[in-house]
């Protein structure tokens, strides 16, 4: 199924092209120390190389993306930025995917109270406004890299659920699940062991927009001034400093934001063609 | 039809509960009691223990951690959300005094989205297959894509900084109070159009995915293969058989939309400048000013339950599947 799944996804030329995309964006994060550090690195400046003398510097050959208001290299800050977003989309969505499977699991398995308790649960969490809830709990634990990935967590493992929650209660029905059952197998090896490796597709899917989603908010919690703190440097922050240089430094908007756009498009495309590609209707 | 309404509201009421422990533990759970924040927000030292003893005690944060409960939701049903730590006004007065600039941003946006993008998105499911089609479809989720404080910034850099056709931020101009009546209503409509539009290409896009997905869906299925098979034209089967049941799912977007009318975007009116609710919560949340934190959670939380309410209870009228089942 999976190999029959991924012919059909390399169908989609954007899609191979998002995912190109995205594994080169790991491998610059990965690498920001030895790409973008001092003197002798490929881009010879750190991110937090301060040169006021150069400050609000256009693109040129030396600062290939200009300057921010301290002079500080734009193009180091966006290679130590993706460190932040992947590091962030991914661990966040991973904690969201993890409790969200969880509960969803409990909930298809055994009905009843636990679904109907797992149900409210998701009905309450989506009562809240985008962003009131991730600003409420940031701004009362204070902000920190494990603040907002928590809170992206909570709010975001209701997508998660919903999709386990369906696929188990689908299959908990079939064939080889009363197959487990009748030859002694406890509740926890048919959910763990059967059901949810056959419901981890869907889970994909839902965690790859997940991933979009935990980059799109913490980039606009740095934005907002309530992001990773200072002095590192993040997609949101860069843009952040920007809007009060609208006027004299068109490339700090540009470029930190088409970082966020291409990567929050790349994980959204990823996801859709994602679920075509499940899609036995689709063709 | 009256016991799914009842059933329905009732499981409203559960919810509700359910949206007020949730932001009474969260509260909670935060390291200090709320007085620190209120400390926090005026300074240590200008407080003597006998004066914030009897701010305690205004704010109940004397009383057992139930009754503390028991008296801010007897304030949330009365609507007394008791007064804001900053500027000592009552929080209800403040939300009344900044919900119209909200409602109407966001329902021009609602509007423009909506009349744009539902028409596209029936438009692209009746192309199914072709260039065009699948042209939209990317089209569609590389809008959706789009970061709103990006786009914002893009198109004032674009429109007020370079060009100077429209004004950068802000609901007026400085000279409003001296314009007649129809240069204040253009003035007014000038200061609408970036912020719509940076909240509107995003929600075209959904209403576009949504409506195009909702009309394939119909038309896939036997009673439009019965239909053409009898010699209907096309364009009948379109507007008599698939169109009609293509709109009802869209009752569930109406639903996620609404409660933007009362919500705002903390994003959108932070960036303009634009003086509602979101922009009241942003302040609220860098201020710490605990009442109105509350206040505007429980508010906006309780309005989208009402939206998701009324969005069932609409569906279960069109569609008497819903209503019926479990019977």
């Amino acid at each position: 199924m999976w190999r029959i799944t991924w012919r059909r996804f390399c169908r989609s030329k954007l899609a191979l092209a998002a995912l190109v995309y995205v594994g080169v964006v790991a491998l610059v994060a990965l690498s920001a120390p030895f790409l973008a550090a001092s003197k002798s690195s490929p881009i010879p400046f750190g991110p937090n190389e301060i040169d006021v003398a150069n400050r609000l510097h256009p693109p040129d050959a030396q600062h290939r993306l200009g300057t921010d208001e301290l002079g500080r290299d734009v193009l180091a800050r966006m290679i130590h930025g993706a460190r932040v977003s992947l590091t962030v989309g991914l661990i966040a969505t991973a904690m969201s995917a993890l409790v969200g499977s969880f509960l969803g699991a409990l909930a298809g398995f055994y009905g009843g109270a636990a679904d109907w308790i797992v149900s409210r649960l998701i009905e309450i969490v989506l009562c809240f406004p985008f962003l009131f809830l991730v600003l409420a709990i940031v701004a009362f634990f204070g902000p920190s890299i494990w603040t907002i990935m928590l809170a992206l967590a909570i709010t975001n493992w209701t997508s998660e659920a919903r999709y386990v929650r369906g696929e188990v209660m689908r299959l908990r029905e079939m064939e080889f699940a009363h197959a487990a059952r009748a030859s002694g197998a406890r509740d926890y090896r048919i959910i763990f062991r059967h059901l949810l490796p056959n419901a981890l597709a869907p889970v994909l899917v839902s965690v790859s927009f997940g991933v979009a989603y935990a980059i799109v908010t913490e980039s606009a919690l740095s934005f907002l001034g309530l992001g990773v703190p200072l002095p590192t440097a993040t997609w949101g922050s860069i843009l952040s400093s920007a809007k009060e240089f609208v006027e004299y430094a068109w490339w700090l908007i540009v470029f930190p934001g088409l970082a966020i756009f291409m990567t929050v498009a790349a994980f959204n495309i990823i996801g859709d063609r994602f679920r075509d590609a499940l899609d036995p209707r689709s063709d | 039809m009256l016991t799914y309404v009842v059933r329905r509201l009732l499981y409203g009421v559960l919810t509700f509960f359910g949206i007020t422990i949730a932001i009474f533990v969260l509260v909670h759970s935060v390291p200090g009691d709320p007085l620190s924040f209120y400390i926090g927000s005026h300074g240590m030292g200008s407080l003597s223990h006998a004066a914030l003893d009897e701010i305690r005690h205004e704010h109940h944060l004397d009383l057992p951690i139930v009754q503390q409960y028991g008296w801010w939701l007897r304030g949330i049903v009365t609507l007394d959300f008791g007064t804001s730590f900053i500027d000592h006004r009552p929080v209800t007065e403040l939300i009344a005094e900044k919900l119209p600039s909200t409602f109407i941003l966001n329902f021009v946006a609602f509007l423009v989205a909506a009349l744009i993008g539902v028409p596209i998105g029936l438009w692209s499911a009746t192309r199914s297959g072709r260039t065009s089609e699948r042209a939209s479809g990317v089209a569609f989720f590389l809008l959706y894509s789009l970061p709103s404080f990006w786009v914002a910034l893009l198109l004032m850099d674009l429109f007020s900084v370079r060009f100077h056709v429209l004004p950068l931020f802000g609901m007026t101009s400085d000279n409003y109070l001296d314009l007649g009546l129809t240069s204040k209503l253009a003035d007014r409509a000038l200061h609408l159009i970036l912020p719509v539009v940076t909240l509107a290409y995003a929600q075209m896009a959904i209403y576009a995915r949504f409506s195009k997905s909702a009309l394939t869906e119909v038309i896939r299925q036997d009673f439009i293969t019965t239909a053409r098979a009898k010699g209907a034209t096309s364009a009948a089967v379109l507007w008599h058989h698939a169109l009609r049941n293509a709109l009802i799912p869209l009752i569930t977007l109406l639903g996620l939309t609404l409660p933007y009318l009362v919500s705002g975007s903390v994003i959108v009116e932070e960036i303009f400048q634009w003086d509602g609710i979101g922009r009241l919560y942003f302040d609220a949340i860098s201020q710490r000013d605990y009442p109105t934190i509350l206040a505007l959670s429980v508010a906006t939380a309780v309005a989208t339950l009402l939206a998701s309410l009324l969005a069932d209870i609409l569906y279960a009228l069109a569609d008497p599947r819903i209503r019926l089942e479990g019977k």
